[in-house]
């Protein structure tokens, strides 16, 4: 899984309030190249949650994306490039998603992120 | 028929085509010849090492399941549905570990067979199947007006077939949720093959209990899938959460028509049938539906039975596909006797083909639609929904 379905992820066990952004914990990670799409990027950029995913590619070691985004930035192909990388390129293949508030962890099988919760998390 | 189809399925397929139109055979006389003629057809065909090797693995094991687990899986899924006068099943809480059940069965068969659409659509005058598969997914594109780089939600989203089509027709962002791993394998793998991997997604999980943010998405649909849920207003208020304000909603539901009459015993059976073959607790009627729209908190923006004529009737794809069930069936069975589906996949397709016939009688009396239209609009500000003041 990219980190742009990390992104969209969230621990919604009944009670938990806080249950986003998941910390990734990585076990296996692979590169894998896909089309630059700069059109692609800018549609996307306002639909996420900015914050999560720095601190998502930072807990990977990426190499570290801006605080904040200009609006030129959108328009400055090294960063989009940058952008591009963290977002698409990055897969976690093994490994878990663990909620902040509670700890669960949700396990991150080939690729496949598994949310199912127990019978007794609902 | 559509999809790709494997190697193996093809040859078998025009081996098979071939000797059905040769004459009149008893069918212990078809079924041998054809075991004869399938067998001949794999050694000449792929030699001997590939056919114990990728082509006949692919098609039906070792993808899924291992070898025991689908005669255990059938066992299962047998044992837990009875057949209840027109109520479903029993256990309506224990659908969702069913439905699993139930898609790792079938998840091959019907791709094999059916393509990666598992729902049906109305028939298109001079159009293929695939067109008229492909019509009916993108307007589900139309109904939500999506816009590029929009995130729209697919509850329920099988191998992916409407998904790929929502986001190629849109260049909206689709995330596909299902319960069933094997399925989420496969869309990933269709959905590369597509060039669609940077739009669509796909995740593991119960839509019952969906993990995502909550008001993340500017659209959501479901097709054919929440028929599935043990209570419609538990999916419906999940999907409701998920949606910003404003947020449009499609569905394609399975449900009993206004031609439905319960105390006709022919409707029931037809009815009850149908439940059986596909894994549902229960069939609702059309206007449940609505009212369950409206208990979560949506606005009913459309509703109405896109079978209705003048529509093609959705069922003549079955009706002519009779041959090819049967065709698959008796591949299917030489593929069991030989050792190389596993045991129990005969009956699997047995089921399928028997909910076939039931699902035409559905359409041709009129009183089921796997296709009624529900389209809602999740309020822009938000009242106490009307269940709270009701209750
Ligand atoms: C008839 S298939 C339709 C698939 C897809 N929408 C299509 O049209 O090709 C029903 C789908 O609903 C999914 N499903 C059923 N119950 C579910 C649940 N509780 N949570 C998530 N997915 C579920 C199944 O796994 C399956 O993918």
């Amino acid at each position: 899984m990219r980190l742009l379905t990390h992104n969209m992820l969230a621990c919604n066990i009944k009670g938990v309030t806080k249950g986003y952004p998941l910390k990734i914990e990585a076990t296996k990670t692979e590169e894998k190249e896909t089309d630059f799409n700069a059109g692609f990027l800018r549609h996307i950029y306002p639909k996420l949650d900015w914050k999560a995913l720095r601190e998502a590619a930072a807990s990977l070691g990426l190499e570290e994306l801006p605080e904040q985004v200009e609006p030129s930035q959108l328009e400055d192909e090294d960063f989009l490039r940058r952008f591009h990388h963290v977002l698409l390129e990055i897969h976690l293949e093994e490994g878990a998603l663990v909620c902040p508030e509670t700890g669960r962890r949700f396990p991150v099988s080939k690729g496949i992120p598994n949310m199912l919760l127990n019978e007794d998390e609902v | 028929m559509g999809g790709d189809n494997t190697p193996l399925s093809n040859t078998l397929a025009s081996v098979l085509d071939n000797l059905s139109t040769t004459s009149s055979g008893t069918l212990f006389g078809i079924v041998a010849a054809t075991g004869i003629v399938a067998a001949t057809g794999f050694a000449l065909t792929f030699g001997q090492a590939e056919v114990k090797g990728k082509a006949a693995t692919e098609l039906l094991k070792g993808t899924s399941l291992r070898e025991d687990e689908v005669k255990e899986h059938w066992e299962e899924y047998d044992k837990y549905f009875q057949q209840n006068a027109g109520e479903g099943v029993d256990e309506k809480q224990k659908a969702p570990k069913l439905v699993d059940t139930f898609y790792n069965l079938v998840t091959d068969i019907y791709e094999w067979g059916w393509g990666q659409s598992f729902h049906f659509s109305p028939a298109i005058p001079g159009k293929s199947h695939k067109d008229a598969t492909r019509a009916h997914e993108t307007m589900i594109a139309d109904l939500l007006e999506l816009k590029p780089g929009q995130k729209v939600l697919d509850v329920g989203c099988g191998v992916g077939g409407p998904m790929r089509a929502v986001a190629s027709y849109s260049q909206a962002h689709v995330t596909g949720i299902t319960i069933n791993d094997y399925q989420v394998k496969r869309a990933l793998h269709h959905n590369e093959k597509a060039g669609l991997k940077d739009l669509c997604t796909v995740v593991q999980g119960n839509f019952l209990h969906m993990p995502f943010e909550k008001e993340s998405f500017d659209a959501a649909y479901s097709c054919e899938a929440t028929c599935h849920a043990p209570k419609l207003t538990d999916v419906y208020k999940e999907i409701f959460g998920m949606l910003k304000p404003g947020g449009l909603y499609v569905s394609y539901e399975w449900v009993k028509t206004p031609k439905y009459d319960k105390l006709n015993p022919e409707h029931v059976r037809i009815v009850d049938a149908i439940c059986y073959g596909d894994a549902l607790p229960e069939m609702r009627t059309y206007l449940e539906i609505v009212d369950a729209a409206k208990e979560v908190g949506f606005e009913v923006v459309e509703e109405r039975d896109l079978a209705l004529p003048p529509a093609g009737p959705w069922w003549k794809r079955l009706k002519m596909g009779r041959l090819a069930y049967y065709r698959n069936h008796v591949i299917v069975s030489i593929l069991s006797f030989l050792g190389l589906a596993p045991a129990g996949t005969t009956e699997v397709h047995e089921m399928l083909y028997k909910t076939a016939i039931s699902l035409v009688e559905g359409g041709e009396t009129g009183v089921f639609t796997p296709m009624h239209l529900l389209l809602c609009r999740k309020p822009e500000t938000q009242e106490t929904p009307a269940v709270a003041a009701s209750a």
